[in-house]
């Protein structure tokens, strides 16, 4: 029985939001004094537009407080910290740094919630600190370089395993999980399979037919069974055991819902060969192998009307 | 009063098309003037979202309201992202398509802020390059909004308001004026703001925002989160007074309520525009 995903507000529809995320406190008020670095620093009136986008996205974007992201390798090279009045006029309340740390702030809490957005069990696994700490070390690999958050999360599954984070593998295949959920949510429309269209294919024909999956599909394989994981954290319950046990998933689109199965293993390999482009005839040959003769039929058969009806497929080329 | 340059019609009042709102517009399908839909959500996706867009496109008129143009960037423009915008502006015939005057990242980057400019020549120059590059390519008329900023660069040699209406002057582009946005930067910078919605030439004035906003004490942010406070409807007066009736937008992005406390937040736009009217008359 397929299960539809329930997807977050934001990863349904906004990812790109137009407000700005705040801390919920007050601007803290600063108590450190900005080292003095040597260079010379042009004088008022003569910073060039570049250079002045240069050193406020340099201090935006570096971790840790605002007054160590200004006096950083990076914002220091267009502007001293010392000079930061040259640059940044203090309010009637406060002061240049403290109006610079309002969008300093601002920055990790959007990657965060950009990427909670796509992987919602991946943070309720990890939990609000260990996600935020996540997202810190990734965007500092995988910034944004796109006009979308849509696909700032699209690296984090291979960071996860180059990682050395304890449980990596696992971490890593409930990240593909969820980005192949996004990516299956995201995916082109496409015509499906009719009834009709299945039911004009000769008999005679079918072992040579090849299916063509929908663009809204993606298989996949696991070491552990992250379908688990992945139900705890929609039910908000306590991650199960880290214990591996192999896994196959499908996830696909059926009228706008994204929908994931779990597969057996011949099942996995009769999907795997049909979207391989391979003859519906070798798929099931395939799929078959190993399996007891009276099984075959009910199994492979059985699985394949059930895929087609749910549609999975968009044509069949004869 | 005169209309906009462009004669791009007035709308009424409408609300940002938000997912939890989803279900009551295309099954109640409200008696609205618009909606105001986020361009970059629709622009790499096949899924729900378009598919939603389109029944409301069908139904509403339907402007865009961007994020990412980032015209004030010292970056190349990014003509791939703007195909994609005309090809959405086509598919849900949006009367205009609007984004901000601000820049987004630098060096290939995106924050995703709205990150503000210092108002210089130089970006007077840079920012009305760019905006009349992107309006050739768009094919129509840029309509640009002023930020909610919270902090002011010392080498600025001309206030906001000036920059801004230069700006649309100098590249031809029209403005989205947000009322909420001029009371946060009034507050944060310590100007007045109305001298601010005096100075804005009302002929390029395309739309109107309306927001709640969040205020701290030291500053205010511009979060979306609240109803509009009346030093905001008593700007929003003055702006009609000084500009006309133009299409006018509530904003409600942060714990959105339902979609009827939103529309009935708008609706009280209508109070305001009606005096306008009577006065007009």
């Amino acid at each position: 029985m397929p299960h539809e995903e329930q997807r977050s507000e934001a990863a349904v529809f906004g990812r790109q939001l137009k407000l700005r995320r705040h801390r919920a406190g007050a601007v803290r008020t600063s108590s450190l004094r900005l080292a003095v670095a040597g260079e010379t620093v042009p004088a008022q009136g003569q910073f060039a537009l570049d250079r002045m986008q240069r050193w406020l996205q340099a201090v935006i974007v570096h971790p840790g407080e605002v007054e160590e992201a200004i006096a950083s390798e990076e914002a220091a090279r267009e502007l001293a910290p010392a000079h930061l009045t040259d640059l940044i006029r203090p309010s009637h309340s406060l002061t240049a740094a403290e109006r610079v740390e309002i969008y300093h702030g601002m920055y990790l809490l959007r990657m965060v919630e950009a990427l909670e957005a796509d992987y919602p069990a991946l943070r309720h696994l990890l939990g609000e600190e260990a996600f935020a700490e996540l997202v810190d070390d990734y965007v500092r690999t995988f910034p944004s370089r796109s006009y979308t958050l849509n696909r700032l999360g699209d690296h984090l599954p291979q960071f996860l395993l180059d990682g050395a984070r304890p449980y990596a593998e696992l971490l890593h295949e409930l990240a593909r999980l969820e980005l192949a959920i996004t990516e299956v949510f995201d995916a082109d429309e496409a015509p499906v399979l009719t009834p009709e269209q299945v039911r004009a294919v000769a008999p005679e024909c079918w072992p040579e037919a090849r299916l063509r999956p929908i663009a809204a599909f993606r298989l996949l394989t696991f070491r552990y069974p992250v379908l688990r994981w992945l139900d705890a954290a929609r039910r908000d319950q306590a991650a199960p055991a880290p214990v591996r046990k192999g896994s196959r998933v499908v996830v696909y689109r059926q009228r706008y819902s994204v929908l994931r199965l779990e597969l057996s293993r011949p099942e996995h390999a009769l999907l795997e060969a049909l979207a391989a482009g391979s003859p519906l005839g070798e798929a099931v040959a395939m799929a078959a192998a190993g399996l007891r003769e009276r099984r075959r039929e009910d199994e492979i058969f059985k699985a394949f009307r059930s895929w087609v009806a749910e549609g999975m497929f968009s044509a069949i080329d004869l | 009063m005169p209309d906009n340059r462009w004669g791009l019609p007035d709308l009424g009042l409408g609300v940002g098309l938000r997912t939890s709102h989803f279900a009551h517009i295309l099954g109640e399908r409200p008696k609205i003037g618009f909606f105001e839909v986020l361009t970059e959500n629709f622009l790499d996706t096949g899924g729900r979202p378009l598919f939603i867009l389109d029944q409301i496109a069908e139904h509403y008129p339907v402007v865009m309201h961007g994020v990412s143009m980032s015209v004030g960037s010292t970056d190349p423009v990014d003509f791939a992202y703007l195909a994609k915008v005309k090809a959405l502006a086509a598919r849900t015939r949006a009367l205009w398509i609007s984004d901000h005057v601000c820049w987004t990242g630098v060096l290939g980057r995106n924050t995703h802020d709205l990150l503000p400019l210092p108002y210089t020549e130089e970006s007077l120059r840079h920012t009305v390059a760019h905006i009349r590059a992107i309006q050739d390519f768009l094919e129509r008329p840029l309509v640009l909004e002023n930020p909610s900023t919270y902090l002011e660069f010392t080498p600025s040699s001309m206030p906001e308001w000036e920059f801004i209406a230069r700006m649309a002057a100098e590249a031809d582009c029209g403005l989205l004026f947000d009322v909420n946005n001029v009371f946060v930067s009034a507050f944060n910078h310590g100007y007045d703001p109305y001298a601010y919605i005096d100075a804005i030439p009302g002929d390029r004035v395309c739309q109107y925002h309306l927001a709640g906003h969040t205020h701290k004490g030291t500053h205010i942010l511009d979060t979306h989160s609240d109803h509009v406070v009346d030093p905001v409807w008593q700007l929003y007066g003055h702006t009609l007074r000084h500009v006309g009736l133009r299409a006018t937008l509530l904003e409600w992005d942060a714990d959105i309520p339902p979609f009827e406390v939103v529309h009935q937040e708008v609706l009280k736009a209508r109070t305001w525009r009606d005096a306008e009217a009577a006065n007009a008359a």
